[in-house]
């Protein structure tokens, strides 16, 4: 039941020319806040996933090679007897200069470079594995061996997603807020504006709910037209990074491509705008009323 | 609802009323206005005429004593029971408050859609009564582009498209000639034979004489004369008020 037909002029004072920009504006800003918190909760996941379950062993070299080969066998035989491991993988000499490499500026190792020896383990994720036990057992047995469970590294990580979500949560809650003054204000506005007509149709019969109506419909209208704007821009910003950073940034940076959750996210955003603005519009109008007699 | 609740239209017992904080504009006021009854409601400016009328049509509440509007007290009256008994009554307001930014034909049609009739029959009614009223080729004009005596009618028609049993009217005839005055006051005649109650405030006292029916005369906020329709030789002094100076 769509009436398009106003008693109140509420589009042609002016007052409420700026909603829409202001709408857009924080939209706009709501867009970016969800697309980041999105991405980084993404990306935490994915290193969530390819990081537990998994542990570096690593072997200082001793003062000669045969001595370091022996104590990387002697690891091996440990970790492959350890109920709950489902591999674990020597790394080359080759394959630790290749991670090396991208810190050393001339793109040769130098020779005299002793590098400790390193073994990729991984764990069964349905046993539980003592990591401590196994690392203390790995120490004491074998010398210069070390157990890396990437458990310091993860927390770090799990504590910086979860800190950006929050932070990106609290912007779009204060984004909201915003929204829901900038409505208060300009219905406010309106109210006094058209006070006269307003205790006119009250005086002859109208229901609160009635004059509220004209006034959610202005504000749902304005706010739905920001909404758009604001998402629309957004997504061409999102749309500029990732550009910028080319394709496929393998799996350490967060992904600012727009997935489909997204996408879907900043589709209801404008909805969202609107559904504020039609709230806030109705209690503030439904307030005003009840002083009238 | 009680047989008196009929065919009393409003009763105000031991009335009082103030505008905010200010002194009491009307001061103990008693009175009745019975179902289909013409009351002039007279008394120079400032006596608290429109007052009294804001009271009868719910627009301010008594400061003191009880209001019955259709038998319902106003102050016991839950809210959302007052627009029902708001759109029984029909209002000309003395400064009209019509919506300039809607056309005649909107104007006269807004009580209709507040209440929620039905578009063809609003537009089928709404032409008919401006045809009435003589404004049948002003339907889509503006108000600002009206004539006082035109804005008059366009209100009196706002007034009654719905049918009101209670018509209430402020200082209607004050905007207009004489002539018109009286065609006016003819057309609440019409209406009152039909079953309306009608109320009209005005100032002109010479009007008031010209016309024989009941007068309440208000003087500084107290009514001071109660005159009976039928029989106009008959006034006499409201006697529950010393009349002041
Ligand atoms: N909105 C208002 N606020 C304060 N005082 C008012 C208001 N309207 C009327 N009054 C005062 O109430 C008294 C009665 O006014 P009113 O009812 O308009 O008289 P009348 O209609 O007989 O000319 C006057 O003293 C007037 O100044
Ligand atoms: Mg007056």
């Amino acid at each position: 039941m769509w009436q398009r037909r106003f008693d109140l002029p509420l589009g042609a004072d002016g007052t409420t020319r700026f909603v829409p920009w202001l709408i857009a504006v924080m939209v706009y800003l709501a867009a970016l806040a969800l697309a980041a918190g999105m991405a980084t909760a993404d990306a935490a996941s994915r290193w969530n996933a390819g990081l537990a379950g998994t542990a570096t062993v690593e072997i200082a070299p001793a003062s000669d090679r045969a001595t370091t080969d022996e104590r990387v066998g002697d690891a091996l035989a440990i970790l492959r007897a350890t109920p709950g491991v489902i591999a674990a993988t020597p790394i080359s000499e080759a394959e630790v200069a290749e991670l090396l490499a991208p810190w050393v500026t001339t793109g040769e190792l130098p020779s005299e470079l002793t590098l400790p020896r390193l073994i990729d383990v991984r764990f069964d994720p349905g046993t539980a594995v003592d990591l401590r036990t196994l690392g203390a057992k790995l120490s004491a047995l074998i010398p210069g061996a070390r157990l890396d469970d990437h458990g310091t590294w993860l927390q770090r990580l799990r504590a910086l997603g979860t800190s950006v979500q929050i932070a990106a949560a609290l912007v779009v809650a204060l984004i909201a807020g915003a929204s829901a003054a900038t409505v208060i204000f300009a219905t406010s506005a309106g109210l006094a504006i058209h006070r006269e007509v307003i205790e006119l149709m009250h005086w002859i019969g109208a229901r609160d709910a009635y004059v509220a109506r004209q006034f959610q419909s202005h504000a749902m209208s304005l706010a739905l037209r920001g909404g758009v704007a604001g998402v629309l821009m957004g997504a061409a910003t999102l749309a500029g990074f990732r550009a910028l950073m080319g394709p496929s940034q393998g799996s350490l940076l967060p992904d600012v491509g727009l997935g489909p959750a997204t996408w879907a996210a900043l589709a209801i955003l404008p909805l969202a705008a609107a559904g504020i603005a039609t709230l806030t519009a109705k209690a503030t109008v439904l307030r005003a009323l009840r002083r009238l007699p | 609802m009680n047989q008196t609740a009929q065919t009393e239209v409003v009763r105000l017992d031991g009335v009082a009323m103030r505008y905010a904080t200010g002194p009491e504009v009307l001061r103990n006021i008693d009175f009745r206005l019975d179902a289909g009854s013409y009351h002039f409601l007279s008394g120079p400016s400032g006596a608290g005429k429109t007052s009294l009328l804001r009271l009868m049509y719910l627009a301010h509440r008594a400061s003191s004593g009880t209001v019955r509007v259709f038998g319902h007290d106003i102050a016991s009256s839950p809210r959302r029971s007052l627009p029902g008994l708001r759109r029984r009554i029909g209002v000309v307001f003395q400064d009209f408050r019509l919506l300039d930014h809607l056309s005649v034909r909107d104007n006269v049609a807004l009580p209709l859609r507040i209440a929620g009739v039905d578009e063809p029959v609003i537009q089928s009614h709404v032409a008919e009564l401006l045809n009435w009223v003589g404004l049948g080729n002003q339907l889509e004009s503006k108000p600002t582009t009206l004539s006082d005596g035109e804005k008059q009618r366009v209100a009196i028609a706002r007034a009654v498209i719905g049918r009101p049993s209670l018509l209430i009217a402020d200082e209607p005839t004050a905007r207009v000639d004489e002539t018109q005055g009286v065609r006016i006051l003819r057309l609440f005649e019409e209406l009152n034979r039909i079953g309306t109650t009608v109320v009209v405030a005005t100032h002109d006292q010479h009007l008031v004489d010209r016309f024989h029916h009941r007068v309440l005369r208000l003087e500084d906020g107290r009514i001071t004369l109660e005159r009976d329709g039928r029989a106009p030789a008959l006034t006499r002094e409201a006697g529950r008020v010393a009349t002041p100076l």
